[in-house]
Formats: structure tokens, C-alpha cells, sequence
């Protein structure tokens, strides 16, 4: 469904991302983990068509999107929630959610059924999203990138800044959506949570994949080897 | 001293209708457009053309104008704004004087210097007015000030109420995300920049029938939007409107104290309002915050 192709992208002479690639099969749920600045945000901006490429391809349902714009890719069905929510503070929930139907993809997903899964917004409907709680802002976010009927969801530090109970609340709502066949690559620095809730995990180290395996042949070791780059033969295997 | 005042406020409208397309422009793509008071010359001549030719009404000319202004403006962005504003954000100020200069001089080229005015085609319009307790009142000011109110009240809700609206605000307020919520942000920016020139046509129209224009009247008309539009705060058009107001009620304070003074007394409180909104907290312009303040007084004692 996605696919990545020795991708790199640079902020000036900086390679954030360097040589990735990565295959995303219909109804995959993956996890990518790694340490802060290891270039996952600028991976997943630079998929979404936030960031441009600057060598390498994406195709998202064998076309190529390597050179499309993010608003493009949405209409493809390709969504991403970003990192720190990026709501639009000063306008209502509703008008968040609203303005996540600008592609119209027909889909099941309506305002009402977002109201339905995420029920911690129903009274907040007409409040400023500036004024929630982070987790009805993550709800919203969510919400926002749902209302475009996505067939790949991609969500960016979803439990950032969130209290446990609101993570817990936030994965049942997502679970729903892997329950219902959506396509989800999400990243998360928990990564018990992380192993338990996907069925791959990436994990990247300095802009490179160090680790690319199904949860159910990994442990947890492992991962932490790769995540701080102590396992140097995983690393020149990748590399 | 009311009539001055009076007057003064349907000044103000016309001065409202010339600098809500300029902060239009501002507040949606983060442009100062300094050719808006060229292009509003442009409009005029293209409606006291069409007017002369065609021998109709100024009010039905400047409706085939608007189409006209509207490609222009989609033209403008596409042109040369989108690859401006990727050269930062002094460049589309630079474009813009450079292409101010383009425009007046092919208008003077094209029409000479000869001053032109729209009243001719009006007949008695030009001059009637109403008689309100004991003040003259034009009737030309009035269609204009309830011009200006029509078209910043239609704004406003198109930009509060309508999907369109929504997109707009979004791609103001984080041009980024609202690419990643699927906004296609160069249409966006090409229909602002149509809607902004639409206004800048009847501006242009409604200069041409209060007075004269020539080639080179493009500077002051930017000039009077500039200041109107900072004294009303470029945040919203309303508050543009109100400094549209303010700045004509300036000018005719100015114009009382001395002859001299009508420029001068606007171009006063136009600095007063920019040092203020430099050095004092912008809360201080939000009329909800005096409304606060006095609640807490009313408190306290």
C-alpha cells in the first residue's frame, strides 16, 4: 500500500532521514520507535508531503506521490495526525472536524460518528480547541484526520503530554479503527505499548532503520539494543 | 462641528472600503500588496472606460469589472506573490512597489495626465442629498458607506460561516497543517487574492464617483489604506473598519485646527495607534477587555 524507496531528506546540509525504505502492506498496524531526533517525525512529515524529499520515491497505492502535495495525498487517502496536534486553536471543534472533510472521500466516517467514538468531545462541540484538555485536543486531532476517510492513518506521538488514563482512552478509539481495517503506522515511545498494540515494529537511530520486524519474532531487548544502537550488527545489516 | 463629523464618517467608509482588501490580503497570505492603491486606479479607469464606451451606468460597469479584477487578482498570485513569498518576506513588499511603479506609468502612458472622474455618468446623483436634521447629507457618501458595510459584514461571514470561509482562516493560521487536513493552499491563496481584488475594484469605482483619479492617485489611496488599516488592527475587519473611520475623524479634526492640517492630523494618530500597538499589550484595543475591567471595578467596590 505505501512504499518507500531509499528516502532521504535534509534540513540544509543535516540528513534528518537517510536511505529509508519501507514496505506498508493493506491492514498493517506498525509501530516506529526510536530516540528523540532519531528522524521519525521528519520521516512521517516527509511521507505526508509536509517536508520535501529530496532523493528517493514514495508511492502510496503503486502511484508515485514522491512529488505530490500533502493536500494531494489526503485526497488519496493518505492522513496524517501530526506531532503536538497542530489544531486550529482558535476555531471550534466542529469547525476542526469540519475542515478535515475539505477532500470529501466518501467513507463511513461522518461528524456525528466522530462525536459517537470520541464522546469526551460531544460537550466541547462549540468550545475554542484552544481551551480543551490534551486529551480532547488528541481527540479532535484524530478525529480531524479521520473525517477524511484515510485508508492510511498515520498518527505522530499520539500519547505526547497525555496523563495514562487519557493514553488508554485514546488506544481504544484507535483500536476500533485498527478493528475496523484501517492501515495505521503510528509512533510511540512506549514500547511495551508499542509491541502489544502492533504487529511490526520499525525502529529508527539517526535517520537510519536499525530494526524492521514483526512484533511476534522480537522482544523487548532487542528493540532496546536497537534504540540506543548498542547491537552494531543489526545496525550494518540495515545499513 | 457635527456636520464636520458626519462628514467625517462617511469619509471613513470609503477609506474602510479601500483598506479591507489590503488586510484581507494581509491577514490571509501575509502580504502587503503596495500596489493596491495602482490597482484600485487601474479598476477605476477600466470602469470610466467601459462607462464612456458603452454609455452605461458606472454601477453596471463596475460589475463587468468585477470578473475582470478577480482574474487579475488570480493572475497576481500566481504570477508573481507565490514566487515572491518564497524569497521571504521582504520580497513581495519589493514586487509589489516595483509593480506599483509599472502600473501608474502605464496608466499615465495609456491616459495622460488628465484628471478623470465617474460623476459625469451619474446626472443628479453626483449631487443630491438628503436633508437630516438640518445637516446636508450626500447621497453618494451614503451608497459608499453603506458599500463598505455591505462588503466587510459579507466578508466577515463568508470568512466566519462557509467552508470556503474555514479553509481560508485555516491555511492564515497554519498553512502547514492545513495542507496535511487536505486544503489545497495554492487554491486558497489565488481565490483570496481574486476576492481581495474584487473589493479593490469597488473601491477604485467609488473613488471615481466621490471625486477625481489620474495616473499617479494610487499612492495616497494605499497610503489612507495603510494607516486605516493599522489604526483598526490588521486582525480583523471590523477593527479595519472602525480605523477607516477614526483616521477620516482625524483628518477633519486636523482639517478644523489648521487648513493645512487634514493630512497632517490623520497621519498623527495613525503613528499614535502604531507606537501604542508597539509598546502597549494588544489586549488594551479589544473592546471585551474594557468590558472585563469594568466588571472587576464593579467588583471590588
Amino acid at each position: 500500500m505505501l512504499s518507500v524507496h531509499n528516502l532521504d531528506v535534509r534540513y540544509g546540509q543535516f540528513r534528518a532521514v537517510q536511505g529509508v525504505s519501507i514496505e506498508i502492506t493493506q491492514g498493517d498496524i506498525v509501530s516506529l520507535i526510536g530516540a528523540n531526533g532519531a528522524g521519525k517525525s521528519t520521516f512521517l512529515k516527509a511521507i505526508a508531503g509536509a517536508l520535501p524529499i529530496y532523493s528517493g520515491r514514495v508511492s502510496f497505492k503503486d502511484q508515485d506521490i514522491t512529488d505530490t502535495s500533502s493536500s494531494t495525498r489526503v485526497q488519496q487517502g493518505l492522513s496524517l495526525v501530526p506531532e503536538g496536534r497542530r489544531l486550529f486553536s482558535e476555531m471550534t471543534v466542529e469547525e476542526n472536524l469540519l475542515l478535515g472533510k475539505t477532500v470529501q472521500r466518501q467513507g463511513d466516517w461522518d461528524i456525528e460518528r466522530i462525536f459517537t467514538t470520541f464522546p469526551n468531545l460531544v460537550k466541547r462541540r462549540h468550545s475554542k480547541t484552544g481551551s480543551l484538555s490534551g486529551g480532547e485536543q488528541q481527540a479532535t486531532a484524530i478525529g480531524r484526520a479521520l473525517m477524511a476517510n484515510p485508508e492510511l492513518l498515520i498518527l505522530d506521538e499520539v500519547s505526547l503530554g497525555l496523563s495514562p488514563l487519557v493514553v488508554d482512552q485514546v488506544y481504544a478509539s484507535i483500536e476500533s479503527l485498527r478493528d475496523a481495517g484501517t492501515t495505521i503506522l503510528l509512533v510511540e515511545q512506549d514500547l511495551e505499548r508499542a509491541i502489544t498494540f502492533s504487529q511490526r515494529a520499525i525502529c529508527m537511530l539517526e535517520g537510519r532503520i536499525v530494526l524492521d520486524k514483526l512484533t511476534a519474532d522480537t522482544h523487548r531487548d532487542e528493540i532496546t539494543q536497537a534504540y540506543f544502537g548498542l547491537n552494531k550488527a543489526t545496525q550494518q545489516e540495515a545499513s | 462641528m457635527i456636520n464636520s463629523l458626519v462628514q467625517a464618517i462617511l469619509l471613513g467608509g470609503y477609506y474602510a472600503l479601500v483598506a479591507c482588501g489590503l488586510a484581507f490580503m494581509f491577514q490571509v497570505m501575509r502580504i502587503i500588496n503596495l500596489a493596491h492603491g495602482s490597482l484600485a486606479i487601474l479598476s477605476a479607469y477600466l470602469v470610466w472606460e467601459i462607462t464612456d464606451a458603452l454609455a452605461l451606468s458606472p454601477f453596471i460597469s463596475v460589475l463587468m469589472v468585477l470578473p475582470i479584477m478577480a482574474v487579475v487578482g488570480l493572475l497576481l498570485q500566481r504570477v508573481i506573490l507565490e514566487r515572491a513569498t518564497k524569497g521571504g518576506e521582504l520580497l513581495p513588499v519589493l514586487t509589489t512597489f516595483g509593480l506599483a511603479i509599472v502600473i501608474d506609468n502605464l496608466l499615465f502612458q495609456q491616459f495622460g495626465a488628465n484628471t478623470r472622474s465617474l460623476a459625469p455618468y451619474l446626472g443628479d446623483l453626483s449631487w443630491d442629498s438628503y436633508e437630516i436634521f438640518g445637516l446636508w447629507v450626500g447621497k453618494l457618501p451614503v451608497i459608499v458607506l453603506l458599500t463598505a458595510i455591505v462588503v466587510i459584514g459579507g466578508l466577515d461571514l463568508v470568512l466566519r460561516f462557509t467552508p470556503l470561509g474555514r479553509q481560508i482562516r485555516a491555511t492564515a493560521f497554519d498553512p502547514e497543517t492545513a495542507g496535511l487536513v487536505g486544503i489545497d493552499s495554492r487554491k486558497i491563496a489565488g481565490i483570496s487574492a481574486a476576492i481581495a481584488m474584487m473589493t479593490v475594484a469597488i473601491s477604485g469605482t467609488a473613488l471615481g464617483l466621490r471625486g477625481t483619479f489620474d495616473a499617479y492617485a494610487g499612492g495616497p489611496q494605499l497610503l489612507f489604506a495603510f494607516e486605516a488599516t493599522i489604526i483598526g488592527g490588521a486582525g480583523s475587519l471590523w477593527g479595519v473598519f472602525m480605523g477607516g473611520i477614526i483616521l477620516a475623524i482625524a483628518q477633519s479634526v486636523g482639517a478644523l485646527i489648521h487648513p493645512q492640517g487634514f493630512l497632517l492630523g490623520g497621519h498623527l494618530v495613525f503613528l499614535m495607534f502604531l507606537f501604542a500597538r508597539i509598546y502597549l499589550n494588544s489586549n488594551v484595543f479589544s473592546l471585551k477587555h474594557w468590558l472585563i475591567k469594568r466588571r472587576h471595578k464593579g467588583d471590588s467596590l
